[in-house]
């Protein structure tokens, strides 16, 4: 149809000057900004003036002077002579780190459990619904006190260790295991790893390629481990294994050496993962259940196997409900890593709004850098999943 | 003609019905599957007996001291006797003990107040049911201050325990109800600047840490208050609450926006309804009625949140918990025995709102419109 | 009323809606061309014509629930023009059936036909019932006032959807394809309604593809395409003697099975 004409102007005349809609939403808007600008005005004077009152300063300048505390565990230097700048990097790197093993962890016991709630096997079945009914209806931060206090404050004593084949210590202290150490040659086997995964990549699409082309299957998945196992074992053999393993010592009192996760790090990650992990579960069995019956039916009827039923047909639609699901979930999980600050875990929450804040009054700035970096993080985390979800996503008409 | 007679039904196979064949396609379908029953079983059988053991039967349910438990001959079980010589505590917090009746009043009132819609006619519900329901946060807080009522003045420092997280929970939603509406309408509005500082409100108080709220509540809020008013600590909880669930409530009620045809809007137009007889009359009884699933939802996680308010000082039910844990007459730790009941109370709580609302879902499902 | 001085004055004093040189578009798609279309009072009006022609649209432009960007619009005497007061005293005076109903669905249906009555024309509510039950004896289901649309069938909710409409005496009644969602043994039903609801003499502007009905009922039928009237006749002329090769291929592809 024609585009020759485009509309000129507005319609016709205009009744009385309040009557009119576009009007009535100006001055509407106009209200609405005169109301927020004097409420802002109002805050921020009343800020200015009480902080004088009570001498407290403004602005950055915090982060340049020394802080003054020590911080419990750190993934890098730090001491009590650095700076509020350096806390808050600690903090920061602390909360990235639950968050991260956090995710990582809910995520396979969510799947496992989500899955679990289809088995035939109604055990498995109970223990899904269970699980899930029981966690997710229990407040986050009771959970992360019972682990703390009830379950691994009752460990044994660092003397009285539970030890796995005198490597992995577990005690009241928290969890220690051994550190893998480089030794000269180590990048051999690095650099076999990495061509181990390009040539998985490589073999995928020659696979894929040679499929649509001849309809031959590849059994890619068992030569993929195959590749990925044995090219870095092999070089760990020529090159003469260049590593060795640092195991921790348990002395009376203590233990040194190797890895040590803190029991606070222990209980906040097991807590988040086991909460999460319930709604993660109930996410992927909404998501399986929004998958019409018929759609198993067409496949069963055009002869699929029942395994690439799963992965061809229900998974790929599943995942449409799923993304979103987990995305707001993975979400949560960070924000909710602030309660390490209830045990103690120095977290950027409680280093920095906790110990920092408590240091320096400077509540306003303090708090909005917290608020900010939780932003960020989330901006980040819904950035990378809408990515995930566009690649799941069908393509439907509209 | 000819006329049909149905043919008689048979007996199922033996092997298919019945105890045994539910257990061979329950249980033992395949031989993993056999592996897997029995190897649960076995720890179901290794471990159940201790922990019903140790819930029950070893367990000291009487006295009023720890030493109770610790004595000679005590059962070895869990020490129930620390729940129930805290009890009080646990559902009052330091509340005063003549005034006890005042929460429980409040209490009756607010589960009064709920059913209201249920209980009144259809006609006194507009008109008595809703302004109760919207008053009784304020008249229940008045009433447990007693100051305005002429009773005794309890401070809300003594107010705490399981009866202040469901205050809490409940004067927040309340509250959040018509302010996460307006917020939700104002999203979909065409003004584009009353939309942006809608959109800013909502996606902040859902981005933000809750804890970092409370902090903002607790140590910021002051500040922009003039110089000597002081509010007080829990009203400041309160507003908190309130912003917090309204930002997860105005999401809520854009996916019940979303779910209600064009067609509606159009008809109430065509009626020459006006924007908010629009609005009240045919729009927001139909985004209650579909969003109420997520609505228990979102309160439900509001309600766990409550136990976040330890952490700023608050005498809510873990807060009371662990004061009790650190009491120097009950040293000998009893956190699991204290922490399985706070989670059972949650948990019975919890789990009965996602009943119901897992009930509404499926009535939803079933009897929706055309 | 302040509303009724602001309408231009009739130019024919039986014109109860005058469309002058309507244009719309979505965009920069040119929905309705150079719309001219005058209306009597008490006139039965049929529009036909294939999908995305533009009829719903000319008609929902009646009551304002689209917009248009050129050209004037004037209904019962009252001009359409950006003003609220304006915009709810045109839809007082104009009822509308849509394809879906649009009932409400959590008002029963005595609270459906009464809303509009005693929210917007201000009845007491015992006058607003006692109509709203005269209605629905015309439409033949008294007996539903109690219930939900939801528990109605299809030909019974529509039924309802006249109704609701006349409660509120309109001049005017806009049908939009009333019968198209019906199953096939319901849409008698609902046109026996319409058939009796035109020989009382409401004014009807109806969008719908019941040849039978036009045929029956209409004053003039208007076929439109492509956002214009092509033709325009009476029934008789236009089924028997269609001028434009358009109208007959739509003719022959509406009538051949």
């Amino acid at each position: 149809m024609s585009k020759e004409h485009m509309p000129e102007v507005r319609p016709v005349k205009s009744g009385s000057f309040f009557n009119n809609p576009r009007n009535r939403a100006l001055i509407y808007q106009a209200i609405l900004l005169f109301g927020l600008g004097f409420f802002f005005y109002t805050i921020v004077s009343n800020a200015l003036s009480n902080m004088e009152a009570r001498g407290i300063k403004s602005g950055f300048g915090f982060l340049f002077t020394t802080s003054g505390f020590d911080i419990l565990m750190s993934l890098v230097d730090y001491s009590a002579t650095d700076t509020y700048g350096r806390t808050f990097l600690v903090g920061l790197l602390n909360t990235i780190l639950v968050s991260i093993i956090g995710i990582f962890l809910a995520t396979i016991v969510g799947f496992l459990m989500g899955v679990a709630y289809f088995s035939p096997n109604w055990l498995i079945k109970r223990l899904s619904i269970v699980y899930v009914e029981t966690f997710r209806n229990i407040p986050l931060l009771l959970q992360v006190f019972f682990w703390y206090f009830a379950v691994l404050a009752a460990l044994p004593d660092v003397r009285d260790s539970i030890s796995f084949g005198e490597s992995v210590f577990l005690n009241v202290r928290g969890l220690f295991f051994p550190e893998i150490i480089d030794e000269a040659g180590s990048g051999f086997v690095y650099a076999a790893l990495a061509a181990a995964i390009v040539a998985i990549i490589v073999l995928r699409k020659w696979a894929h390629k040679r499929q649509d082309e001849t309809g031959d299957q590849f059994p890619v998945f068992l030569t993929s481990i195959g590749i990925l196992i044995g090219l870095p074992l092999l070089a760990l053999i020529v090159s003469g294994n260049p590593f060795h393993l640092e195991y921790p010592e348990a002395s009376r009192f203590n233990i040194r050496g190797g890895i040590s996760v803190i029991p606070e790090l222990m209980a906040l990650t097991l807590a988040l993962t086991v909460y999460t992990g319930a709604f993660i579960a109930e996410a992927v069995r909404a998501g399986v259940q929004s998958v019409p019956h018929g759609q198993t039916e067409a496949a069963r009827s055009i002869g699929l196997k029942e395994s690439r039923i799963m992965s061809l047909i229900v998974v790929p639609q599943a995942m449409r409900v799923i993304v979103p699901l987990l995305n707001s979930e993975y979400q949560s999980l960070v924000k909710n890593s602030t309660l390490a600050t209830a045990i103690g875990y120095p977290d950027l929450f409680t280093v920095f709004v906790g110990t920092s804040l408590n240091q320096t009054g400077q509540a306003i700035e303090i708090v909005f850098m917290t608020m900010a970096v939780y932003f960020v993080i989330n901006m980040t985390i819904s950035f990378l999943m809408n990515r995930v979800n566009d690649s799941v996503a069908l393509a439907e008409r509209k | 003609m000819r006329e049909f007679q149905a043919l008689p039904a048979q007996p199922a196979p033996v092997d298919t019905v019945g105890p045994i064949g539910w257990m061979k396609t329950n249980l033992f379908s395949t031989p993993i599957n056999a592996v897997v029953s029995i190897s649960i079983f076995a720890f179901l059988v290794y471990v159940l007996p201790d922990t019903i053991d140790w819930l029950f039967f070893s367990a000291n349910w009487v006295g009023s001291t720890q030493d109770v438990c610790s004595a000679e001959g005590a059962g070895d079980g869990a020490c129930w006797v620390f729940v129930s010589a805290w009890m009080q505590q646990f559902i009052y917090g330091s509340y005063p003990d003549p005034e006890l009746w005042r929460v429980n009043a409040a209490l009756v009132a607010l589960g009064l107040v709920i059913a209201a819609p249920y209980l009144l006619p259809k006609h006194f519900r507009n008109t008595v049911g809703v302004p109760l329901f919207l008053l009784f946060p304020f008249i229940g807080a008045a009433f447990l201050d007693g100051r305005i009522f002429g009773l005794e003045y309890v401070s809300t420092d003594f107010w705490g325990g399981f009866s202040l997280n469901i205050f809490l929970a409940a004067a927040s939603i309340i509250i959040a109800f018509p302010l996460s509406f307006l917020w939700a309408l104002g999203r979909r509005s065409d003004m584009p600047f009353v939309r942006s500082v809608c959109v800013i409100l909502i996606e902040f108080f859902r981005g933000v840490p809750v804890l970092a709220l409370f902090f903002m509540g607790s140590v910021m809020l002051p500040l922009f208050f003039p110089e000597g008013v002081t509010i007080d600590k829990l009203l400041r909880v309160w507003i908190v609450l309130i912003l917090f669930m309204s930002g997860y409530m105005a999401e809520v009620f854009r996916g019940g926006f979303q779910a209600i045809p064009q067609g509606q809007y159009e008809a109430a137009d065509s009626l020459g309804l006006s924007y908010w007889q629009k609005t009240l009359l045919i729009i927001f009884p139909q985004v209650i009625k579909v969003s109420m699933p997520n609505i228990l939802a979102t309160f439900v996680m509001l309600f766990k949140n409550t136990t976040f308010l330890l952490i700023i000082g608050i005498f809510e039910i873990l807060n009371t918990t662990q004061t009790a844990l650190t009491n120097s007459n009950w040293l000998e730790g009893h956190a699991a025995e204290g922490y399985i009941f706070v989670g059972l109370v949650f948990w019975c709580c919890c789990f009965g709102m996602s009943m119901i609302s897992s009930n509404i879902e499926k009535k939803l499902d079933t009897s929706h419109r055309s | 009323m302040s509303v009724e001085q602001q309408g231009q004055p009739l130019s024919a004093e039986d014109d109860v809606i005058i469309i002058k040189e309507l244009n719309k578009w979505y965009g920069s798609f040119h929905v309705l061309k150079d719309i001219n279309l005058n209306v009597k009072r008490g006139e039965k009006i049929v529009i036909c014509g294939p999908s995305g022609s533009g009829k719903s649209t000319m008609i929902r432009c009646i009551n304002r629930l689209e917009e248009f960007q050129r050209g004037s619009l004037i209904v019962n005497g009252v001009e359409m023009i950006e003003d609220v007061k304006n915009i709810e005293a045109i839809r007082r005076e104009v009822g509308m059936v849509f394809q879906h109903f649009n009932l409400f669905p959590h008002l029963t249906i005595l609270e459906n036909l009464t809303l509009g009555p005693i929210w917007v024309q201000k009845k007491p509510k015992e006058e607003a019932e006692a109509t709203a039950m005269k209605y629905l004896e015309r439409v033949k289901i008294p007996d539903q006032a109690n219930k939900f649309p939801g528990q109605l069938s299809g030909g019974q909710q529509q039924r309802v959807a006249i109704a609701r409409s006349l409660c509120m005496s309109p001049q005017i009644m806009l049908f939009d394809e009333p019968t198209s969602a019906l199953d096939p043994e319901m849409i008698k039903e609902v046109l026996d309604v319409m058939v009796e609801l035109a020989d009382e003499g409401m004014t009807m502007l109806c969008v719908t593809h019941e040849m039978g009905f036009a045929k029956k009922v209409a004053d003039r039928v208007i076929f439109m395409d492509g956002g214009e009237i092509v033709e325009q006749n009476t029934p008789h002329e236009f089924f028997d003697n269609p001028e434009t090769d358009r109208l007959q291929l739509f003719l022959s592809q509406i009538l051949e099975h």
